[in-house]
This record gives C-alpha cells, structure tokens and sequence, in this order.
C-alpha cells in the first residue's frame, strides 16, 4: 500500500476576504483513516475544505494530496481523487437517477461506469426509500438531498471523501446508518466537518481546528 | 415610384400626439414627465443626427468610414450591455466587444452577399442598416445571457462546485449552466419569430413596403433579416459568456467575484 498520506496540509492560512480565518494550520490524513475535524463556528472548517478542493486559491507549497502540491494547474487532476458534500448539497437540477449518472460521462471518469445496482445499495444503506431514485430532486427533503449527495460521492470511488456537517440535517437513525456505513469503508479516508462532535464523531481521531494550528494537536508532526 | 417625404411642419405638429402621454401622466400623478420629455428630446436629437450623419456615409460611401461607424455602434451597444446586466466593466468590456464583432458580422456579411446579391453588400446604404437592426435585436438577448450565467454561476455555487468536485472539467462543469443560459435568452427572440406578421407588421417589411416595394417582395426581406437576426443572436450570446470566462473565472474554475459591479455584490 502507498505509504505516502493522502493529505497533507502544512503551515496553511485561511483568510475570508481580508478576515484570518485560521494560520499556519497542518493536518496529515493517512489513506483509510477517518477523522472528524471540529472547531467553533467561524474557525474556517468550511474554508478548509473548499481550499483542498482547490476552490480557494492555496498558497504555494500548503496542501498535498497523495503526495502531489495542490496548484491552480494539478487541482484540475488531483479533484478526480477527492469527493465532497457540502453542507446542504446542491447537487443539480431533474431525476436523481440521471444526477448520480451525469458525472460517469465527464472525460475524467471513462474508466468507472454507473451501476445503478451500487446507487440502490447505498440507499438502502442510507435508509432512502428506492423509489428516490425516479424522483426529482426538488421534492426532496434537506436529509434526503444529504444523502442523495453522499451516495454521488461515494460512487466515485474517491480515496479521499471531504465531508460538512454531512449529518446534520439527518435524522437519529440515518445518522447512525450514514455513520456505519462510512466507518465500514475500509481503502476511502475520510475528513469530515463537524461543529457538534456528540452530532457525528466518525472515528476516534478527534481533531480541533484551535490545536491544529499550534501545532501540538497534530501528534506525528 | 417615390417615397412621400413628411414635411417638416406636419411632423411638428405629430408632437401634439405626446400631449396624450403627458396627458395620462399628470392626471394620474405617474412621476414620469420628467422622464418622457428627456426621452422624447433624447429621441428626436439622436435620430436628427443619425440622419444627418448616415446621409454622409451614404453619401461618401467610404469602407473605412462604414468600419470605423460599425465600430462605434458595437461600442456603444456592449457599454449599454454592461450597464444593463451590471457586470464589471474593465472584465467584460472587451470580451463583449469582440463577440458582437463576431457574432453580428458574421450574419450580416451572409445576408449580404449571398442572400442580397448582387447588390453591393459593402455599401453604406446596405451595411449599416442591416448590421444595426441585427445587432439592435441581438441586445437583450446577449444581456439576458450574460447576466442570467453569472447569476446562476454565483447563485449555485455550490451545485458547479459539485460538478467539479465530480471530475468535470471547467466545460462539463459549465454546460448546465450554459444550457440554461441560451434557453433563457433566446425565449424572446424565438417567441418573437414564432408571431411574426400575426401580432404586428415587423419593422423591415413596413420599410420597405413604404418604400414602394409589393408585400410579396417585402416579406422576403422580412424573412432574411430574421434569419440573420436569429443567427446573430445566438452566436453573439454565446461568444459573450464563452470569451468573457477567460477573465471571469479564476485558473482553480472558481468564479472571481470582482466580476459583479460593488452595487450587485
């Protein structure tokens, strides 16, 4: 196995506007491990993930994904080995179906193929009524559309799944059966974003955004 | 058979009409007297020195002149855009530019050698016209695809983000949105085509009627002009939104948000 860790963030800043969000931040995420990130509203959680989707301009040399510098030029590349849910996912307009469909048609991703036998096994895993799928996304509730959003994720095999506050618009059961699910997966790792850790605490890897910047939180640093 | 000019005196005494307007106006305490006098005078002054200044053009007949001319029209035209969808100026300015340039001559330099042929099709009595009318209907729909775009690029930011969290690349991640974009903009001028001659006598047929020329004669101009309208549309809406994303949108996909004016932001 690659023993390079999927992620690697040193000495980042994240700024909103001309606001410091958080400084000189590290984080090391091995590939399978699972960790839940917390931190105060407004302590930049969000921003941080949007900076390793390479949707925020990143300072040189901060982030690194399976090892490579995360740049205006190797994001484009590097995106096709992370999956994100944003915190109340908009994952686009019609039937469920084709919206988990559509990406299996980007250039990108020729090499995987939807399986709508996979999409119906994670609903059921997800506790997601199979008709969901003929469905249109409108209709749907806002922890319906979390978990239509997670199964478009997931369905492309990411090493790497980036998650906000992806429990919190779930009910008590979903959240357990999305939880166990996630925790079950062994080859994905996981971020995810949560600002009540008794919410969703995915794994025993507990991280504070306050610890990570000084530097001790991080204990293989 | 010559076209009867209106005497300038009957045509000052056709102001009385816009006593109607006014009429409502100040009865109805509408605060618009203010606005319509300023138009109205606007109107009259442009027209009286276009009329003036194309009868020189005509007259001159000079290919660098009708360039120089189509050239202050598109200016004026991708200003009057930029104010219209509220879009920063110093990005869009130049992207517009060339889009209408593109977008309405290449129409128009169809329609006039090869659908008006064999008249001289870079003649000022020819060129100007029929490049105003195509770039004046060509207007609201380059507004309304620009400015819908960019909206919904910055509304559901989320969703494009999806897309390229998905592995699209810039274009696949853009495609619903310019989907969406042409849907929008082109409605009017397709709803427009589909009630030609129903609802009103379209402007190019009128003129030409008046011109002395038989209805049957007149609705093939009506026709060709519409074509070149639709085309013009088109092309000049999309080469706006695709030029325009070279500036728009950050190298990370993302979209940069000076592209808004700071009163829409």
């Amino acid at each position: 196995m690659d023993s390079s860790p999927i992620l690697e963030i040193r000495d980042l800043d994240g700024m909103a506007g001309n606001i410091c969000l958080f400084r000189k931040l590290h984080l090391t995420l091995d590939p399978g491990e699972k960790c839940t990130l917390s931190g105060a509203s407004g302590s930049g959680k969000s921003t941080l993930l949007k900076m390793i989707m390479g949707f925020l301009p990143v300072p040189a040399d901060t982030i690194f994904i399976t090892g490579e510098e995360l740049t205006a030029k190797s994001c484009w590349r590097l995106r096709k080995c992370v999956a994100c849910v944003s915190q109340e996912p908009e994952i686009g307009k019609g039937k469920v179906c084709d919206i988990l469909a559509a990406p299996f048609q980007y250039r990108s991703n020729r090499s995987l193929s939807f399986e709508l036998k996979e999409a119906q096994q994670l609903f059921e895993c997800f506790l997601l009524p199979a008709d969901t799928l003929q469905k249109d996304m409108e209709v749907l509730s806002g922890g319906e559309k979390q978990r239509v959003a997670l199964t478009a994720a997931l369905l492309l095999k990411r090493k790497l799944l980036l998650l906000d506050e992806v429990a919190a618009a779930l009910d008590a059961r979903s959240k357990e059966a999305v939880r166990a699910y996630l925790a079950s997966l062994k080859n994905t790792a996981i971020l995810s974003v949560s600002h009540d850790v008794g919410d969703f605490l995915l794994s025993s890897r507990l991280e504070w955004m306050e610890d990570l910047q000084k530097g001790g939180g991080n204990a293989r640093d | 058979m010559p076209v009867t000019d209106i005497d300038v005196v009957r045509l000052a005494a056709g102001y009385g009409l816009l006593l109607i307007p006014l009429g409502i106006f100040l009865w109805h305490r509408v605060p618009l007297i203010g606005t319509t006098l300023v138009s109205i005078v606007r109107m009259t002054v442009q027209l009286l020195f276009i009329g003036f200044y194309l009868q020189i053009l005509f007259d001159l007949n000079n290919i660098w002149l009708n360039i120089m001319w189509l050239a202050v029209m598109i200016a004026v035209a991708d200003a009057s855009i930029l104010r219209g969808c509220d879009l920063n100026f110093r990005i869009f300015a130049i992207p517009v530019f060339v889009a209408l340039l593109l977008g309405i001559l290449l129409p128009v330099f169809i329609f006039l050698t090869v659908i008006l042929y064999p008249a001289p099709a870079l003649d000022a009595r020819f060129l100007v016209p029929i490049f105003g009318m195509v770039l004046g209907n060509s207007l609201r729909a380059v507004i309304v695809g620009l400015q819908h775009f960019y909206d919904a690029l910055r509304r559901r930011e989320k969703e494009y983000f999806f897309f390229l969290s998905a592995g699209a690349g810039r274009q696949e991640a853009l495609m619903p949105f310019l989907k969406e974009t042409l849907q929008v903009s082109m409605a009017p001028t397709l709803a427009n085509m589909a009630t030609m001659g129903l609802v009103a006598l379209p402007g190019m047929m009128t003129g030409v009627m008046i011109g002395g020329i038989s209805p049957a004669a007149a609705i093939k101009y009506q026709i060709a002009i519409m074509i070149a309208i639709l085309s013009g549309t088109s092309l000049a809406a999309t080469l706006a939104v695709y030029f325009s994303l070279r500036k728009s949108l950050t190298p990370w996909g993302s979209l940069n948000r000076s592209v808004f004016t700071r009163l829409n932001q």
